[in-house]
C-alpha cells in the first residue's frame, strides 16, 4: 500500500468518525452523561435506511436523508420516554441507562432484521486508479459529507441562535435558564442534531462496508477515542480528535516500528516490525488508554472543576 | 438432558455468575465504578486456569490461584490510569481493556501451548475438570455444584465482610464523590485501585470455575454482552446489598434459562428469540434505573 492510499483512507475513516464523535460530544455537553447507547441509534438509522432503499426500492441518497432524519426524531422520542425522567440524576445512572437502551436497540434490529451482514442497493462504481491511490466515488462523498457536517457545525454553534443557546447552557445552565433560555427545548434540538449526523455517519460506513446489528458496538470504542482525544463536550475537539485517530488506526499498520527501534540505522536492529493486523481494533482502545493516562481532558479540553 | 441435571447446571451456572454480580456489586454498587469491562476478569480467569492447568500440567488449586492473582494484577494495573477519573471514563476505558484482553487471546494461540487448531479463535478444549475420576457421569455435576458453592461462599463472606469494615466505610463515601474521602485523609486513588484488584480476582475465581466446568474456552465466550448481563444481574437485584447480587443473578439466570423453552411453545427462531431475550434484559436494566433505583433488596443503611 502506497503512503497516500493510506493518507485517503485515513481521511475517508476520520470522516465517518467525525460524524458519530461530534453527535456524542454534544450530548455529552448539554446533557452531562456519555451516551452508551450513541452508535446504536446510527444502526437503527442505518437498517431503516435498508428498509427504504431495499424493500422499498428507493435511491440511496433519498433513504439515507430520510431514515437520518427519522431517527434524529426517534431519538426525541426516546428522551421524552426515558432520559427527560432523569435530569437530575447523576451522569452515572443516566449513562447505565443508555447501556441498557443501546442493548435492547441493538437486539431489537438484530430481532427484526437477522444476525447476517447486509448492503444497500447502489449501482457500481468505478474507483479512480492512479499510480499511487485508488479512491472510489463513494469515499469521495464520504469525506465531503464528513467536510460539510464540520462546516455545518461550525455555522450552527457561532452563527445561529441555536448555537448560542446551546453554547450558554453548556457553560452555566442555571444562568441560561435564568436568561430565558428554554433548556428542554435546546435538548430536543440536541438530540436530534447529534442523532441525525451519527445515523447518517452509520449509513456512510454500512455503505463502504456491510450493515451487521453488531456494527454499532464495533465503533463504540473508536467513536469515544476520538471524542476524548480531542476534549469530551469540544465540538472542535471532536473533529481533532476523529482526524488523529483516523490516521492512527491506519498509520498504525503502515508504519515498520522496526525502523523506529533501530533510530534510522544506529542501532542495527534490522528485523520488520508491524502491528499485525489482527490488533487493528486494538489500536483506539490502545490510544485512549494513553490519553486517559497522560491528558484526560483531551487535546483541546478545557480544565473543569470536579 | 434430564430435568435434574438441568436444574444442577442451572444451579452451578448460578454460583459462578453469583460470584460474577458479587464482584461488580463491590466495584460499582459499594464504589460507584462503573466497570464496563468485568468480563475480562472472567476471561482472564478463564484463561490463566486453563493455561495452567493443561500447559504447565499443575494441579487445579494452583490454576484456581493463578486465574485469581492474575485477573487481581490486571484489575490493579488498569485503574492506575483510570483511578482519579470521572466514572464516564471509567467506563469507557474498562470496556476498551476488556477488548484488548479479547483481543489478545484471539490472536496470540501460542499462550494455549499451540498445536494444530488450537488457540486463538478456535478455543482451547479438553481442560481437565478437578477430582474427576473419582465420580460417576452423573454424580459429577453433583460435586462440581459443592466446589461453586463453596467459592461463592467463601466469595460472599469475604466481600461481606470487607463491606463491613472500615474499609467499606471508605469506599461508600467514595461512591458518594471524592469531597468527603479526601476531606478525611483518605487517598481515595488507592481505594479505588484496591477494589478493583480485589473485585477482579473474584471475577477471575468465576472464569476458573467456569472453564473446569465447561471443559472448552473461546475469545466468544467472552463478548462485551456479558459484562452487561452482570451489570443487569447488579441492578435487579439490588446495588450495595451482596445477597441482592446474588439474588440478580439468580433471577436473570432463571430468566435467561426459561426462555429457551418458550421455542417449543411459540414458532420463533433461535436467533430471534436470543435477540428479543437481550430486548427485554436491555430494557430490564432501563426499567430499573427508571422506576426501582435500589433494586430488588435495598442497601441497608447503617448509622454510625
Amino acid at each position: 500500500m502506497t503512503f497516500a492510499q493510506v493518507v485517503i483512507n485515513s481521511i475517508v475513516r476520520a470522516s465517518e468518525l467525525t460524524l458519530l464523535s461530534l453527535g456524542l460530544t454534544i450530548v455529552y455537553d448539554i446533557l452531562k452523561f456519555a451516551n452508551f447507547a450513541h452508535t446504536e441509534f446510527a444502526v437503527v438509522g442505518v437498517y431503516l435506511a435498508l428498509f427504504l432503499n431495499v424493500t422499498l426500492g428507493l435511491h440511496i441518497v433519498p433513504a439515507a436523508i430520510i431514515a437520518s432524519f427519522a431517527t434524529g426524531a426517534f431519538s426525541i422520542v426516546v428522551d421524552r420516554a426515558v432520559f427527560k425522567k432523569m435530569r437530575s440524576s447523576t451522569g452515572i445512572i443516566i449513562m447505565v441507562t443508555s447501556l441498557g437502551l443501546g442493548i435492547a436497540l441493538r437486539n431489537g434490529v438484530r430481532a427484526i432484521w437477522g444476525a447476517d451482514a447486509q448492503n444497500y442497493t447502489v449501482a457500481l462504481q468505478k474507483p479512480i486508479i492512479t499510480e499511487y491511490f485508488r479512491i472510489t466515488p463513494l469515499q469521495i462523498w464520504i469525506i465531503l459529507v464528513g467536510l460539510a457536517a464540520m462546516l455545518a457545525f461550525h455555522f450552527l454553534l457561532h452563527h445561529t441562535t441555536l448555537g448560542k443557546a446551546m453554547r450558554a447552557s453548556s457553560d452555566n445552565p442555571e444562568l441560561a435558564q435564568a436568561s430565558a433560555i428554554d433548556t428542554e427545548k435546546i435538548i430536543t434540538w440536541v438530540w436530534f442534531i447529534a442523532i441525525t449526523f451519527a445515523s447518517l455517519g452509520g449509513i456512510l460506513i454500512g455503505l463502504e462496508t456491510y450493515i451487521l446489528p453488531y456494527m454499532g458496538f464495533a465503533i463504540i470504542v473508536p467513536v469515544f477515542c476520538a471524542t476524548i482525544l480531542g476534549g469530551i463536550g469540544n465540538p472542535y475537539g471532536a473533529m481533532l480528535g476523529a482526524m488523529v485517530l483516523g490516521f492512527a488506526e491506519n498509520f498504525g499498520l503502515y508504519i515498520n516500528f522496526g525502523n523506529i527501534i533501530n533510530l534510522g540505522g544506529i542501532l542495527g536492529f534490522s528485523k520488520e516490525l508491524f502491528i499485525p493486523t489482527g490488533y487493528k481494533p486494538a489500536i483506539s482502545f490502545v490510544i485512549l488508554i494513553l490519553v486517559l493516562l497522560i491528558r484526560p481532558r483531551g487535546i483541546l479540553g478545557r480544565k473543569k472543576e470536579g | 438432558m434430564g430435568l435434574v441435571n438441568f436444574l444442577v447446571y442451572l444451579a452451578i451456572m448460578m454460583g459462578i455468575y453469583g460470584i460474577l454480580s458479587l464482584s461488580l456489586n463491590l466495584q460499582y454498587g459499594f464504589t460507584g465504578l462503573a466497570n464496563f469491562g468485568q468480563v475480562a476478569f472472567f476471561c482472564l480467569g478463564a484463561y490463566v486456569s486453563t493455561i495452567v492447568v493443561l500447559v504447565f500440567k499443575m494441579p487445579f488449586i494452583f490454576g484456581l490461584l493463578g486465574g485469581m492473582v492474575v485477573a487481581g494484577l490486571f484489575g490493579y494495573v488498569i485503574s492506575i490510569p483510570t483511578a482519579n477519573l470521572k466514572e464516564d471514563y471509567w467506563a469507557i476505558a474498562t470496556l476498551a481493556a476488556a477488548e484488548i484482553v479479547r483481543i489478545f487471546f484471539l490472536n496470540e494461540d501460542w499462550v494455549v501451548g499451540g498445536g494444530p487448531y488450537q488457540g486463538g479463535s478456535f478455543g482451547i478444549g479438553g481442560i481437565p475438570q478437578p477430582l474427576r475420576s473419582l465420580f460417576s457421569a452423573y454424580t459429577y455435576p453433583f460435586f462440581y455444584l459443592a466446589i461453586v458453592l463453596v467459592c461463592l461462599l467463601g466469595a460472599y463472606i469475604v466481600i461481606n465482610t470487607l463491606t463491613r469494615s472500615p474499609f467499606g466505610r471508605v469506599i461508600k463515601s467514595i461512591r458518594a464523590g471524592d469531597n468527603l474521602p479526601q476531606a478525611l485523609g483518605k487517598d481515595v486513588k488507592t481505594f479505588r485501585i484496591k477494589v478493583m484488584a480485589i473485585g477482579g480476582s473474584f471475577g477471575g475465581l468465576a472464569g476458573c470455575l467456569w472453564a473446569h466446568f465447561h471443559g472448552f474456552i473461546s475469545p466468544n465466550q467472552f463478548l462485551p454482552l456479558e459484562t452487561f448481563i452482570i451489570w443487569a444481574m447488579v441492578i435487579v437485584g439490588g446495588k450495595a446489598n451482596n445477597r441482592g447480587a446474588i439474588l440478580g443473578a439468580v433471577i436473570i439466570l432463571i430468566f435467561y434459562n426459561s426462555t429457551r423453552f418458550l421455542k417449543d411453545f411459540i414458532p420463533i427462531e433461535e436467533v430471534t428469540l436470543a435477540s428479543l431475550r437481550m430486548v427485554a434484559i436491555g430494557i430490564l436494566i432501563v426499567v430499573a434505573m427508571l422506576f426501582m433505583k435500589e433494586g430488588l433488596i435495598k442497601e441497608k443503611k447503617t448509622l454510625y
